[in-house]
């Protein structure tokens, strides 16, 4: 027998940390102009500040000493699942305290990381960023306060002190659908904001929009900023949806997966972004789901998978540049006022 | 005495004749196509495949052969990539950023492929074609010099670092065709209106990167210890570096990159392991850290498709 409400609640989830990536690459690729390839970097990094945190604090505020049972050790890992539903103030305390950590560490990272690449072009930047993300897998896996290649294990989730596990599942959804909604109505105001049309003007040409006066790297360093802060916020989630990191997690091939989202969605369209999340991360549950019914076969599921994602970038990039949904005009009072929001 | 000698100064002229191999195609298929193209990698892993596959499956143990046989999987594919992709994303007008991204989707693709080809192959085989050992191959000497024997990756790489760098000079500076090159990487559109055929000259830059690129995976597999799928994605930090110290445009000054980026993660990362106790396997951070020096300090301003200047406010001085 399927489990239909399960499938839905765990494709729900994921899409809800999926789609804040693709909004947010959206917004920096598609409206603003900065080719992000390094999108699995701050998210990484969100990830595992919120991990971090969490697991130190939680064993710090038990009443345990971390320097004799580390929480990557394996008795730091049962005495996190034991205390994990004691005290749900400290859980949800925990939560907030990683959300908003996580939006400033992975802002002002991306903030200074745009310094080196803001005058070169499309290529610089999105090679500087991918390569950001490689390095940072690598320092993680020799790093161990981290846990090194294991990773950490047993984060103590915002809600592990419900006891029934759907109902769990369910408000950890909500959670992150709420932050999902958050992010969706800061792109929008954002893109549609003076803001949002200069970033536009940038993205179309850099030298025009100097040339009118614009601070161009400002821009760029501003746009990474937001953008890098809520991958962090997504990578919390992930942290604390899975319970576990690990370096492993974040390959390069994450950010393809972003990628192709948004550029099967309609680059600019924040519609489009939810829409192409929403594809991918359904046909990623579907396959594992279907997956172990089909036993042993003679090439991964996976690698067709991969090959796909390459493909549909290729393939839309041929024959659908503007992608699913095509980029809308932006809408300003104006246009609202004059009845053209209806009609367009 | 330098740190680690001989193997750090030995690995230092290996890597050279490796990161020439592999930066200085990339360098020359950008300057004259204007494509940033991050399936670049691709081309080096299909060189290894080429030479893996063909000792794997059917016993060769030739390298020249490998050598030849992957410059024709590497140089076909280059250019079927930029008959089915890049060209109609060019005259459609779309703009570099997004041919990049459509050679990163290419880059996944390939990737994804090889794997498949790799699991089809142990599917009849029974080998494992995903890690795959070093090859020992039968027509490449090892030299013994100055009591060091220099093994059969260091020769052939020498040989064909030596070859390319020699026939890419010739052929640029000495014959109407590779003048013509020069010519389109300068100035397309006038290089197009003085009657050069532009679509003959980046056809045949294709296949030259995608060619040379693939022998230099090709004498990879006689080098590294083992290979994977994913061998040539693990250098593209180097082979990228190495073009950026070009500016993407100087085939000189990416052969001086080779150089400087093959002394940094060898002699350099020896050093600091000596006297510091830096783990080897950090050597990716120096070249990471001389990546972002170069795009502080010296910008490639203006190419591939930046600012065509510097943020400074320099006061202009009454005379």
């Amino acid at each position: 027998m399927i489990d239909v409400v399960g499938f839905l609640i765990s494709w729900l989830t994921l899409l809800g940390i999926y789609a804040i990536l693709a909004l947010t690459l959206n917004f920096e690729s598609g409206t603003s102009g900065v080719t992000n390839f390094g999108k699995v970097f701050f998210y990484g990094l969100g990830a595992y500040v919120g991990a971090t945190l969490t697991v130190y604090l939680f064993l710090l505020l038990n009443g345990v000493d971390v320097s004799k049972t580390p929480p990557y050790d394996v008795s730091g890992i049962v005495l996190l699942g034991e205390l994990a539903g004691k005290n749900p103030a400290l859980n949800l305390g925990l939560l907030a305290l990683s959300l908003a950590t996580a939006f400033l560490v992975a802002g002002v990272i991306g903030y200074l990381l745009s310094y080196p690449i803001i005058r070169v072009g499309p290529a610089f930047v999105g090679f500087t960023l991918l390569s950001t993300g490689e390095l940072f897998r690598i320092f993680l896996q020799h790093y161990e306060p981290v846990g090194g290649s294991r990773g950490l294990m047993s984060i103590p989730g915002p809600f592990s002190w419900v006891p029934q596990p759907r109902l769990r599942e369910v408000l950890f959804l909500a959670l992150v659908l709420a932050v999902l909604a958050a992010t969706y109505l800061v792109m929008d105001r954002l893109t549609n904001s003076p803001l949002g049309r200069t970033l536009r003007a940038v993205r179309d040409d850099e030298v025009a929009a100097l040339c009118m006066g614009k601070h161009v790297p400002k821009l760029k360093a501003t746009v990474l900023f937001i953008g890098s802060g809520f991958s962090g916020v997504a990578g919390v989630l992930l942290a604390y949806y899975l319970t576990s990191v690990n370096p492993d997690m974040f390959v390069p091939a994450v950010t393809f997966n972003v990628w192709a989202m948004i550029i099967l969605g309609g680059m600019g369209n924040l519609r489009g972004a939810l829409l192409g999340a929403s594809i991918f991360t359904f046909i990623d549950r579907a396959l594992s789901f279907v997956t172990p019914q089909l036993g042993v076969t003679v090439i991964s599921p996976d690698y067709v998978r991969g090959f796909a994602v390459g493909l549909v970038m290729v393939l839309v990039l041929l024959y659908r540049p503007q992608g699913l949904l095509p980029e809308g005009r932006v809408e300003t009072v104006a246009w609202e006022e004059l009845g053209g929001g209806a009609s367009g | 005495m330098l740190p680690g000698y001989p193997y750090s100064i030995l690995n230092f002229f290996q890597y050279t004749f490796f990161y020439i191999l592999f930066s200085i195609p990339l360098t020359l298929s950008y300057r004259n196509t204007k494509v940033i193209n991050f399936a670049h990698a691709n081309f080096i892993s299909y060189g290894i495949y080429t030479a893996v596959f063909l000792n794997g499956l059917l016993g060769n143990t030739s390298l020249a052969l490998a050598c030849l046989a992957a410059f024709a999987v590497g140089g076909s594919i280059a250019l079927v990539n930029h008959l089915l992709v890049f060209r109609p994303l060019e005259k459609r007008g779309a703009s570099m950023s997004l041919i990049m991204i459509a050679s990163m989707g290419l880059w996944i693709m390939y990737n994804y492929a090889l794997y498949m080809l790799a699991d089809i192959a142990h599917y009849y085989t029974l080998k494992n074609f995903i890690s795959y050992g070093r090859i020992v191959y039968a027509d490449v000497p090892e030299v013994e010099l100055l009591g060091l024997r220099l093994q059969q990756s260091f020769v052939a790489g020498g040989l064909a670092a030596l070859v390319l760098v020699a026939s890419l000079y010739l052929f640029l500076e000495k014959t109407t065709l590779g003048k013509a090159m020069r010519a389109v990487a300068d100035n397309p559109v006038l290089a197009e209106i003085s009657g050069i055929p532009r679509n003959t000259i980046v056809n045949l830059t294709w296949l030259i990167a995608g060619g040379a690129a693939a022998v230099g995976g090709a004498i990879w597999t006689s080098f590294s210890g083992t290979v994977t799928p994913t061998s040539a994605d693990a250098m593209i930090l180097q082979v990228f570096t190495v073009s950026f110290i070009g500016g993407l445009v100087s085939l000189l000054r990416t052969g001086l990159g080779a150089v400087a980026i093959a002394f940094i993660e060898n002699v350099g990362i020896a050093a600091l392991n000596t006297y510091f106790g830096v783990p080897i396997s950090f050597r990716p951070f120096l070249t990471f850290v001389t990546l972002l020096t170069i795009l502080i300090a010296f910008p490639p301003l203006g190419a591939a498709g930046g600012l065509p200047f510097r943020f400074r406010s320099r006061k202009v001085r009454a005379e």
